[in-house]
């Protein structure tokens, strides 16, 4: 199997490796396409693969027994899919799914462990990446209790702009709606809102960033300390 | 499963449900519309503004209206608001 060249990976995590660590991966990354609704990790199963996104966006959803969901986080071609395996457990109770279509890589567990066992600072890197992400739950949990909803749709609208090429994002309002889990009107009003100040312009099926500052300034705080987080520990995002 | 679209009133004009929900029947949807006002009246008031809608125009996918749920209805038995 060809190795990708560190150079032309778009994989940010990927790409912010040194030379040793990049080594210690490269021959186990597979090329894989991320088609929208995949799920890659189910609640309660064994992690088999973990998955660097060069595209898209993956969602980590938690559900309760009788199916109301949240969700929990994104990660999209800063992060990686299955880092439990990192913090050494076989499963998880999220479920891991592609929200927006991409490609990427996946490596199977035992491959990341090994090569994380060779690597040092590989280890230490997707590790520092791992406390982004629970900086972002942390960030997620205070804006579920402290912002309305056109505050917390703001935030996520900023966190997907992140993760995608250009302004447009490609989501519909029942989808919002879970994600936020809040009821779909009240996603359809928040984006009514927020259009009516001029910082979106939502179409059907696809919201268009026009004015990202003003969208920043709106969030009030709640977005983006862990994309410092990010830019502090790893490399350039967002 | 059938799909009904909540259009919401409001002072001056529409907000356009522009997806839908799915819903067993049209009973089911006028729940899920109840649900959804009584979120959007929760909203207003923690924000301490008045809310933007007044009702619900549920239709079928063709626009054809079915019902209208208004945001009065919403309100749980017993909830007063008075001077």
């Amino acid at each position: 199997m060809p190795q990708p060249s560190q150079p032309f990976v778009r994989n940010l995590l990927l790409s912010a490796l040194d030379a040793e660590s990049y080594a210690a991966i490269a021959p186990h990354l597979e090329p894989i396409d991320l088609p929208k609704g995949t799920t890659l990790i189910e609640a309660g199963v064994p992690f088999t693969h973990a998955h660097f996104f060069n595209s898209g966006i993956g969602s980590i959803v938690i559900s309760t027994a009788d199916s109301r969901r949240v969700e929990a986080g994104i990660f999209g071609r800063e992060g990686l899919s299955g880092f439990g395996c990192l913090l050494g457990v076989d499963q998880g109770p999220q479920t891991t799914m592609v929200q927006v279509a991409g490609e990427g890589y996946r490596v199977s567990i035992d491959a990341l462990r090994n090569a994380c066992r060779q690597s040092n600072s590989l280890r230490e890197t997707l590790l520092r990446y791992v406390h982004v992400f629970i900086s972002q739950t942390s960030y997620t949990a205070l804006s579920n209790v402290n912002q309305s909803v056109e505050g917390r749709l703001t935030r996520w609208l900023l966190m997907c702009h992140d993760r995608v090429t250009g302004d447009d994002i490609a989501l519909t309002h029942e989808f919002l709606s879970i994600m936020l889990a809040v009821q779909r009107p009240s996603v359809t009003t928040a984006l009514h809102m927020i259009e009516g100040y001029g910082f979106i312009k939502a179409r059907r099926g696809n919201i268009t960033i026009v004015d990202r500052d003003a969208l920043i300034d709106f969030a009030d705080g709640m977005y983006g300390t862990p994309e410092a987080e990010y830019r502090r520990l790893i490399g350039p995002f967002g | 499963m059938k799909r009904f679209y909540l259009h919401q009133k409001i002072a001056n004009g529409i907000i356009e449900d522009p997806d839908g929900t799915e819903a067993v029947d049209l009973a089911a949807a006028k729940r899920g519309a109840i649900l959804a006002a009584r979120q959007l009246l929760a909203n207003a008031v923690l924000a301490g503004v008045a809310p933007l809608g007044t009702a619900f125009h549920i239709t079928d996918h063709t626009g054809q209206l079915l019902s209208t749920v208004s945001f009065g209805e919403a309100l749980p038995a017993g909830f007063m608001v008075t001077a």
